[in-house]
């Protein structure tokens, strides 16, 4: 009776042969409109749908897809230039109409999630079938890689079929074209025959949402997907050892950095009550810096899934400078840099100790906080951070919290000391929201909940903000890093999140860096 | 028919007041922009995009005009994909429903007659083990149930699949890991009424007539210890609809529990809502078709 139902069980595994490859990530699309929602899942399911003008290749480059070039008219004015005779997935061709349409309606649409990219277009213009003419508000010297958030789609369908219409059966030039999904949980997908581009390995694709890492790797590792994207740490040697299938890795542009109170003198929340706060001071900050063991974290928490990081940028971003260099871990130079500011153990408890208000000394405590479910390992992290600390002197304790409570009360500054990650490929766009100081009108610093302020790094991201000279520029946010991150120590750089994928034997892929999951990447060895 | 009135109006006023209290407490999460609004905007979109959700109106005109839709049906559109939150989870309610419908039937058909064994055969060694059981049944984590099937079944024996619904043979583990725990419940339940049913008088006499033991047992004694047992189903039913939350997620179900499970870490609070509101209406419903079953199973009710 048993064998029979054995036997029985194994005939319906076969005849559920493998013929639709499949992809596994850890959410699913929310939307199939590729201007409402700018989150890394739903955009990498959609680009299996559309393509933008330009898009950032792995290297961090910025190249034309949809494009065939762009001139600059004047500091506000661009010119686009489209490829010729590239088809949507209904058979009609992609002209400047579809294009100067999908682009505005990406930078106005009142509910698009597009505007921190292309929201300083104000108008665009057809000039003729194949050229677009696109005007800024502001001059936007990354305008050409802003636009690979600008996914084209055909006018004359939209219009036709409405929004919703649209939604229930998206259309766009993509190596695949739709075929049924259910929103957030799979998308089913079919190579395009008149795709203009490479045609992409696999015909019938299949992206899921397996939300369990471990669900994930079971499901890969029974060949029901062919690829996983991030497969935990604590599965790589069951992966490695089951012979069927292989983890693939590649340094991510996520960065995961320590931001330190740079704002109150006194009031700071996570030291004790009324004690001085002393990491105005850059020499702390450095002190605190060396004091971090970030290759025992990456060797012993990451599992290796993460690369340390000397700066706050990535090596593929533009800006990134080869001269920062990590400062060396040192725990008793660190120490010393603390009791040479006056910091020093007086009571003898072995603790170092911070002056109050009223004159008093009190021991040098200090709460780390974390998010608990938004990196990798980040609450591990977090009290690695913290034994480390307790290693010089500090009194150090964690406070792990989901990232529901965690991001609004970082923003409100309750902290002194806090672990996040930061992650975008517009290295601009870095620079304005985490170094620059803040403004009132919240168009500048607006994640620099550390308060951190150097008129001279402003006036640099300011000014490479509106320098259109690629080499020029480069050198401009080179400059700015290097007062920050050596000089200043605005920021403690701990590692970039690796990004991982399982893929199973016989199929050629790795991941990239921005984190994007393809099928249409994937090959066939 | 009076009754039935009181009871509608009970179940509008029960919904009304879930929709108000998850309504109110969302408003204590804080500003959903937090989440919902990408890194990359700036302030001033960043109000757009609050203003475009109706977000930047004063709480209680938010509120009326929540209540207002309600009325007419309307739970709202979804923040993060823009679609009617109930399309969503309408899109979703079979797979759930299937599932749960999976689950209670497997553990309808293994822990009921467990349960009349373990009566008869009281303190013998079935009766022991399939109380051990019932302990490991109830204490074991579905999270843990859930994984060692999928190690068993999908990874090492290659027999079944993992993740997603697509055919029967998708609801078996699922169906499994969710019913283990109501196997043990029913079973238990099943046993300690029987046992109390079978030592009462009208059974005595029914064995002195001399009423072969199995009529005795199905008929006299098993129908009177189905009442309790037909509102413990029609409880764990409406609990299941709205909790198979684990299961869902580690089988990546494409239930409607997931869905909200999601929504509550996207903030995507019409759909938190939506979920809400649709539980209330399906616990109120699955209440009033127990009290129908009651009338059916035992007479006296009927007429009372």
């Amino acid at each position: 009776m048993r064998r029979w139902l054995a036997a029985l069980l194994l005939i319906s595994t076969l005849g559920f042969a493998e013929k639709t490859f499949v992809v596994a990530y850890q959410g699913g699309a929310v939307t199939l409109d590729p201007h409402m929602r700018n989150e890394t899942t739903t955009l990498a399911w959609q680009h299996h749908l559309f393509e933008t003008p330009f898009f950032f290749n792995r290297d961090g480059k910025v190249v034309p897809v949809l494009a065939e070039k762009i001139e600059l008219v004047d500091e506000n004015t661009w010119k686009l230039h489209l490829k010729k005779g590239i088809k949507f997935h209904d058979g009609s061709e992609m002209t400047a109409e579809d294009v100067a349409f999908s682009i505005l309606r990406a930078a106005t649409h009142k509910k698009s999630q597009m505007k921190g990219y292309v929201g300083k277009i104000s108008e665009t213009q057809v000039l003729d079938r194949y050229t677009v003419l696109i005007k800024t508000k502001v001059p936007d010297p990354l305008l050409p890689a802003h636009l690979d958030h600008a996914a084209i789609i055909p006018k004359a369908y939209l219009e036709k079929v409405g929004e919703e219409g649209f939604n229930k059966h998206p259309i766009g030039t993509g190596p695949y074209k739709f075929v049924s999904w259910l929103n957030g949980d799979h998308l089913n997908l079919e190579a395009f025959d008149g795709y203009w581009g490479k045609k992409p390995a696999f015909t019938k694709v299949k992206l899921v949402n397996i939300p369990n890492g471990a669900t994930r790797v079971a499901a890969l590792l029974s060949g029901e997907v062919q690829i996983a994207e991030k497969v935990l740490p604590q599965d790589f040697p069951r992966v490695e050892r089951s012979g069927v299938a292989r983890v693939e890795q590649t340094p991510g542009v996520r960065v995961i950095y320590v931001a330190l109170d740079y704002w109150r003198e006194y009031g700071s929340e996570g030291l004790p009550k009324g004690a001085k706060n002393p990491f105005l001071d850059p020499k702390a900050r450095k002190a605190i810096y060396m004091a971090i063991d970030e290759d025992a974290i990456v060797k012993r928490i990451m599992g290796g899934a993460a690369t340390v990081a000397p700066q706050f940028l990535a090596p593929i971003h533009e800006g990134y400078n080869p001269k920062i260099k990590r400062f060396p871990y040192d725990p008793k130079a660190a120490r010393k840099i603390l009791e040479d500011l006056g910091y020093g153990d007086t009571d003898g408890d072995g603790w170092l100790e911070l002056p109050t208000k009223d004159g008093n000394r009190v021991p040098f405590a200090l709460r780390v906080d974390a998010p608990n479910d938004r990196y990798l390992n980040d609450a591990q992290i977090a009290q690695a951070l913290a034994n480390m600390l307790r290693k010089i002197g500090i009194k150090a304790s964690v406070n792990a919290v989901p990232k529901k409570v965690f991001f609004p009360n970082m923003t409100k500054g309750h902290f002194t000391m806090y672990m996040a990650g930061w992650g975008s490929m517009d290295s601009i766009n870095t620079l304005l929201s985490m170094f620059h100081s803040k403004d009132p009108s919240g168009l500048y610093g607006r994640f620099n909940r550390e308060h951190y302020k150097n008129p001279e790094v402003d006036r640099l991201i300011e000014e490479a903000a509106k320098t259109f000279d690629k080499a020029k520029r480069e050198e401009l946010l080179k400059k700015a890093m290097y007062i920050a991150m050596v000089e200043d120590v605005a920021y403690i750089p701990l590692h970039y999140e690796n990004v991982i994928a399982g893929v199973r034997k016989g199929i050629r892929f790795t991941p990239r860096p921005d984190e994007y999951l393809h099928a249409f990447e994937a090959e066939k060895e | 028919m009076r009754y039935f009135t009181v009871r509608f109006l009970q179940m509008i006023f029960a919904i009304w007041a879930v929709a108000t209290l998850v309504f109110l407490f969302l408003q204590l999460t804080g500003d959903p922009m937090e989440l919902l609004a990408p890194e990359d905007m700036s302030e001033a979109q960043v109000a757009e995009l609050r203003h475009a959700y109706g977000l930047d109106r004063p709480l209680h005109i938010r509120y009326l005009i929540y209540m207002e839709n309600l009325l007419k049906g309307d739970l709202g559109i979804s923040w993060t994909s823009g679609e009617p939150a109930l399309k969503l989870l309408a899109e979703r309610f079979p797979a759930t429903l299937k599932l749960v419908l999976t689950a209670l039937g497997i553990a309808i058909v293994l822990g009921l007659p467990a349960g009349v064994w373990a009566a008869m055969r009281s303190d013998t060694w079935v009766d022991r083990s399939l109380r051990f059981f019932s302990v490991l049944g109830i204490s074991a984590p579905t999270f843990w149930i859930g994984i060692m099937l999928i190690l068993i079944f999908s990874v090492t024996l290659g027999w079944l699949p993992s993740a997603g619904a697509e055919s029967w043979r998708h609801y078996i583990l699922p169906g499994l890991t969710l019913s283990f725990y109501r196997i043990a419940l029913f079973l238990r339940m099943i046993r300690s009424t029987m046992l109390d049913v079978l030592s009462q008088d009208y059974v005595r006499t029914a064995r002195a007539k001399g009423l072969p033991e199995r009529i005795v047992v199905y008929k006299h004694a098993l129908r009177n210890a189905l009442i309790p047992f037909v509102t413990l189903v029609g409880l764990q039913f409406g609990q299941l609809m709205a909790g198979a939350v684990v299961t869902e997620w580690i089988f990546a179900w494409p239930g409607m529990n997931r869905l909200a499970l999601n929504a509550l870490f996207t903030e995507d609070r019409p759909v938190i809502l939506a979920f809400v509101v649709l539980t209330a209406v399906i616990f109120a419903a699955v209440n009033f078709v127990v009290d129908l079953l009651y009338g059916w199973i035992d007479p006296r009710v009927r007429y009372a």
